[in-house]
């Protein structure tokens, strides 16, 4: 007997009474019910996506597009551009069990390893969780305020803008018009793909950088900066937390599998052509004094890129720092309130109103509040925050991975939709490559810290 | 709000979807003696690493 079948009632007790959850979730199951007895294939596909794209282009924030165009202008195209299609791909096979999991338990990650595994590693999931998406988050902040800079806009726009869209996508009480809206402002993620493209890149180079350089030169802690940032930079705990809970939300069920697949493969590769493309923006500067611009240093790369490539490539890139914060700070702040919700185990549903899932709300702002402040706080060492966001989310990720692992092999949750052998191969070489390098990174710093090695 | 479920309604909706249901814990798994070594060990290790890591940002602050 299946762990679900164990507590499922007998199919003589009375139907369970509808909450309006239940009720706006069974709505937007209608009409995918209709388009796909109708055989509207796009117009289904066009129902079913969305939290694999918004997790993939979610990740692709501020820290995240700093580090690739850091990446393009201190070592240029040849090592990252083959290397970003490559950890999205293995953002793929994490997020896609995410999804699996999401769909066939209609439960998120956080309540699941609570449950199933028990509170202790249920909490430091959520700990975990916390810790890195109050620094991210105050990594996005900083990254709208870059941007505005650009266009001599403060720090007190930066937080009233972030704060505002929190509080305006909430407002709907219904998952569907959330998702819509940062879907919709995500696809803003391609201007930095327009500034690739602004900067007018040498179309010889971008194709030859596919042979796969060397490894970039430099220390061997500055390359295990660059591969546990960058690593950061594409999966993080945040991700798996929200993409398993938003699958969940939406109502996806085994027979949306399929597309659910589609939707995150679509998201992987939207993510890492626009990732590719802050790459290329930031290789501009390379002949041009680009090791100097490092991370968010001066606040450099908008303003750099406007005297090498001219305004306009300057201003798209600083629109596109916008998005990028502003997408994250709602993704992150929504996988924040999802594992408050689950593990405090109240009512965790974008479907709830404000009133019956009081924490999921309270969370879901108050964290991107707390974030707001300290960037608001004078001589707060922002700089030092952004630079270890990214490195601390990877040194983080391996044991929300390997509970993923084990969830998608459980197969009293997931019967015959458990992963397979191959899945189970490549998940492991992933969650090896991902612990071996935040690890690497970690004890080298700190025994270079410490002056037990030389740097 | 609780209402009475129109049946047009609970068609669409598969039955551990419910909130009702989703709200039932699912049964706690048996988890051997070995993974659960296996999960403190890493757990340890990580905490380890990310106290480096923090270290390291506090002292580049100073």
């Amino acid at each position: 007997m299946s762990a679900r079948e164990a507590v499922a009632p007998s199919p003589l007790l009375p139907q369970p009474l509808l909450t309006d959850e239940d009720t706006a979730r069974s709505h937007d199951r209608a009409r995918v019910h209709h388009a796909r007895t109708h055989r509207k294939r796009w117009y289904l596909l066009w129902l079913l996506v969305g939290p694999g794209i918004l997790a993939m282009l979610g990740e692709n924030d501020g820290p995240s597009m700093i580090a690739y165009a850091s990446d393009g202008a201190q070592y240029g195209l040849g090592f990252f551009v083959p290397f970003i299609p490559i950890l999205f791909a293995m953002a793929y096979v994490c997020q896609e069990m995410c999804m699996r999991v999401g769909a066939v338990t209609h439960r998120g990650y956080g309540e699941l390893v609570l449950q199933r595994y028990g509170r202790v590693w249920g909490w430091f999931g959520a700990g975990d969780l916390t810790l890195t998406n109050l620094v991210t988050l105050v990594a996005e902040f900083v990254s709208i305020r870059v941007g505005l800079s650009y266009f001599h806009l403060g720090a007190g726009v930066a937080v009233a803008l972030g704060l505002t869209l929190v509080v305006f996508t909430l407002s709907g009480g219904r998952y569907w018009r959330w998702e819509r809206i940062v879907l919709g402002m995500a696809l803003f993620n391609g201007l930095f793909l327009a500034a690739a493209i602004l900067v007018k890149p040498h179309v010889g180079a971008l194709v030859s950088s596919f042979d796969f350089a060397p490894f970039p030169s430099g220390s061997f802690n500055t390359l295990l900066l660059l591969l546990a940032s960058t690593i950061g930079a594409t999966v993080t705990p945040w991700m798996i937390f929200f993409q398993q809970s938003a699958s969940a939300d939406k109502g996806m069920t085994p027979g949306d599998v399929k597309h659910g697949r589609y939707d995150t493969a679509a998201g992987a590769v939207l993510a890492a052509i626009f990732g590719i493309g802050a790459l290329v923006a930031g290789a501009a500067l390379l002949a041009h004094g680009g090791s100097g611009i490092q991370g968010f240093a001066g606040a450099g790369f908008p303003e750099a890129l406007k005297h090498v490539a001219g305004g306009a490539a300057g201003a798209v890139f600083a629109l596109g720092l916008i998005e990028a914060g502003a997408v994250a700070i709602l993704t992150i702040s929504a996988s924040t309130a999802y594992a408050a919700g689950e593990c405090v185990g109240v009512s965790h549903s974008f479907n709830s109103s404000p009133r019956g899932a009081a924490v999921f709300y309270a969370a879901n702002v108050g964290v991107a509040l707390l974030a707001a402040v300290v960037i608001l706080i004078p001589g707060a060492p922002l700089l030092s925050i952004v630079l270890n966001a990214n490195v601390l989310a990877t040194v983080l990720l391996p044991v929300s991975l390997v509970l993923m692992l084990m969830l998608a092999n459980d197969r009293g949750l997931m019967g015959a939709w458990a992963n397979k052998r191959s899945t189970n191969v490549i998940g492991i070489a992933v969650i090896a490559f991902v612990g071996l390098c935040g690890a690497a990174y970690g004890i080298d710093s700190f025994l270079q810290t410490v002056h037990l090695v030389g740097s | 709000m609780r209402t009475d479920p129109p049946d047009e309604l609970i068609m669409h909706l598969e039955h551990d979807q419910f909130v009702a249901e989703t709200s039932r814990p699912v049964a706690r798994a048996a988890l051997s003696s070995r993974t659960i070594a296996a999960l403190w060990a890493l757990r340890v290790f990580v905490v380890l690493v990310s106290l480096m890591v923090i270290y390291t940002f506090v002292e580049q602050l100073s």
